[in-house]
């Protein structure tokens, strides 16, 4: 079969090739075997918290495996590999189910990637360490009930008390908000100065006046954890607000660099994964009197899926290498969002086409796909957010002034050990 | 102590093609390490752990063969080497033990040496006891678990699954040994090592640097033809007016052959 991943020299190194072998090992026999029951479990509207008994040994996995700090530095306990590093993990994992993805979205993208790039060293050491090793898991919160892409909208507030904060507020569509140990929030320090008003926390699940609870029913990502963060009266010391206080929304806008990256990335696995089905399926299955690879509609929709998975492909990669280099990228990566999660979606479309009824029913993944797909198409940035982004870039109205703190540049002695 | 893991590279059973006259086709064939192997690859890696020293995975092929080198390395091999040569492409099982025996006596320290019990390629199973042969060391063959590998004493026992009966053996080092699958689970790569090894290329022996000539290698039997394996007759349906009727068919020729 054609290698889908083959003439990306331009991008990736023989390492690459060994991390992506070694994920889709991990998936194919750890997860693929059982994903459909583990999706299927998160189908059942339950009261109470998160106990499904697939998702914290799977964490644990891929913490012991190194996934989970793959692209920190070794000295704050990651694998030390590179930005296209993390968009290989991603891409292999979603390959075989997206709420692996999420994972490292949430945990890596949005999460700990925030920490590196705008951390002290002492939270550094405190969170990022034991969150690169996979000994915490990190969730992000920045949506709540009655505000979402008009983020600032947000109605959590942070009220400086001495030297502490008291959180008040509703986070919700958090990903692992039952599993995860500690917490990016964001919230408001002053309701009077809109985005200057906002700060950002580092919350702990163990912090009194904090709790979580499960959705269910969604219409994909059934086999991860999403749920609600409630914080009531919640003390937050000094230490634990990331960066200066009014620069939560800048932080909150540059998690999103990440985390969409990583959503791209996934997505792009997502198109792999539905396109492998359709070459697979479209052999063995005959009409007319030869297999349906021979019509030509079949070949069209399966000629898209190929010009959509390498255009997402190159998109996300591009991103990765501007990383690397410590090059701003916010229109790259929404760029790649865009185009990848619409993609994810028209191709997993197209494959529950070419299976036909079978395509219809959970025999066969592609339904799926096309499930976990349409959240890529809401979440981290709506697809309406990304083409008002990419117009507003286009005519000059949008440009990004540098950062306090960038995202460090990659450096492969520096973060090697 | 320095342990030599023997690791065949087979091709992933998927990627694989056949010629028109049902050789297979080498091109574009994706190799993987063989599945015993990989277990024999984690059992000399547990043991090395233990006690220190060096753990070399050596394989044969070609010289750019180097993936699963490096992969085995990123599991936790110390040291690797390849075995390469135009003269090895045709070589049969005893061949090939017979340039591994020479390329382990050329390593001269070797104290225990792991592979899998057969190739899932040619399947002949024969090589770990040629290997031995040759070096005339003591073999150790289907072994489900090492108990225990003593540098001190120079010994190690194991147990050999067989049919119906497990046997402990103990043999005195250096020995070789073949595992078999479900001996442990073998680890994945570790990201901190795939950094590492991406780059090395491991070491290539020749035919030459054994001291070994054509005639060494040449295969011991020579393929003559290869068709088809003849098709299965098929069953014989039996017929009649109802399901009673069919049984009772059934019945009496089953009667009739003494099948019951």
């Amino acid at each position: 079969m054609l290698d889908l991943t083959a003439g990306y020299g331009m991008f990736l190194s023989d390492e690459h090739e060994m991390l992506r072998r070694t994920v889709r090992d991990f998936a194919e026999r750890e997860v693929a075997p059982h994903i459909r029951t583990w999706d299927r479990s998160g189908g059942e509207h339950t009261e109470g918290p998160e106990d499904r008994p697939h998702i914290r040994p799977i964490l644990k996995r891929m913490g012991e495996l190194g996934l989970l700090g793959i692209c920190i530095p070794q000295k704050y306990g990651g694998a030390g590999m590179d930005y296209l590093a993390l968009a290989v993990v991603c891409e292999e994992l979603e390959r075989v189910d997206s709420f692996l993805r999420v994972v490292i979205s949430v945990h890596t993208g949005l999460n700990s990637l925030s920490l590196f790039q705008w951390g002290s060293e002492e939270q550094k050491q405190r969170y990022l360490i034991p969150q690169a090793k996979g000994e915490l898991l990190a969730g992000y919160c920045l949506t709540e009930p009655n505000s979402g892409t008009d983020a600032v909208a947000m109605q959590a507030t942070a009220r400086r008390d001495g030297d502490a904060y008291i959180l008040n507020g509703e986070k919700i569509w958090i990903s692992l908000a039952d599993i995860a140990d500690t917490f990016l929030v964001i919230a408001k320090t002053d309701p009077t100065k809109g985005a200057r008003g906002i700060s950002a926390f580092i919350v702990e699940r163990t912090m009194p006046g904090v709790s979580s609870y499960p959705l269910h029913g969604k219409l994909g990502m059934r086999a991860g954890n999403t749920g609600g963060l409630v914080l009531q009266d919640v003390r937050v010391p000094l230490a634990n607000r990331l960066g200066e206080e009014g620069e939560g929304f800048k932080i909150a806008m540059a998690a999103l660099d990440n985390g969409r990256y990583t959503v791209a990335a996934g997505a792009t696995g997502l198109i792999q994964a539905s396109l492998e089905a359709s070459l697979k399926y479209a052999e063995e299955r005959h009409s007319f009197g030869g297999p349906i690879a021979d019509h030509q509609l079949v070949k069209r929709m399966i000629s898209h899926m190929v010009r959509k998975l390498d255009t997402s492909r190159l998109l996300v990669y591009r991103a990765g290498w501007m990383k690397n280099q410590g090059q701003r990228n916010t229109r790259e990566t929404t760029l790649a969002k865009w185009h990848a999660t619409v993609s994810s979606f028209e191709c997993a479309d197209d494959a529950i086409q070419i299976h036909g009824a079978y395509g219809y029913s959970d025999e066969y993944p592609v339904e799926r796909y096309l499930r976990n797909a349409r959240g890529g198409i809401i979440y981290e940035g709506t697809r309406e957010l990304q083409e008002l982004l990419q117009a507003d870039f286009a005519l000059g109205r949008r440009i990004n002034p540098p950062l306090r703190c960038e995202l460090p540049a990659y450096d492969p002695t520096e973060w090697g050990g | 102590m320095h342990i030599v893991v023997c690791m065949k590279q087979v091709p992933r059973d998927n990627s694989v093609k056949l010629n028109a006259d049902l050789s297979i086709n080498a091109d574009g064939i994706e190799k993987i390490i063989n599945l015993f192997d990989e277990y024999a690859v984690e059992e000399g890696i547990a043991w090395n752990e233990k006690h220190g020293g060096k753990l070399t995975v050596l394989s044969m092929g070609n010289a750019d063969w180097t993936e699963q080198i490096r992969r085995a390395l990123a599991m936790g091999a110390t040291d690797s080497l390849l075995l390469s040569d135009p003269a090895f492409t045709n070589t049969d099982t005893l061949g090939a033990a017979r340039a591994v025996a020479a390329a382990i006596r050329k390593l001269g320290d070797v104290d225990l040496v792991i592979t899998g019990r057969n190739s899932t390629d040619d399947e002949s199973g024969a090589f770990a006891p040629a290997l031995a042969r040759h070096l005339g060391w003591p073999q150790i063959t289907y072994v489900g678990k090492i108990q225990d590998v003593d540098p001190a004493a120079k010994s190690i026992t194991a147990e050999r699954n067989l049919e119906t009966v497990v046997e402990t053996v103990q043999s005195p080092l250096p020995a070789v040994v073949s595992v078999i699958k479900d001996i442990n689970s073998p680890r994945y790569p570790s990201l901190l090592k795939i950094k590492r090894v991406a780059k090395i290329e491991p070491p290539v022996w020749s035919a030459a640097d054994l001291g070994l000539s054509a005639a060494d290698l040449a295969p011991a039997a020579a393929l003559s033809a290869r068709v088809p394996a003849p098709a299965r007759p098929s069953g014989e349906m039996i017929t009649g007016a109802d399901a009673a009727a069919k049984v009772t068919a059934l019945v009496n020729k089953l009667l009739e052959n003494q099948v019951i």
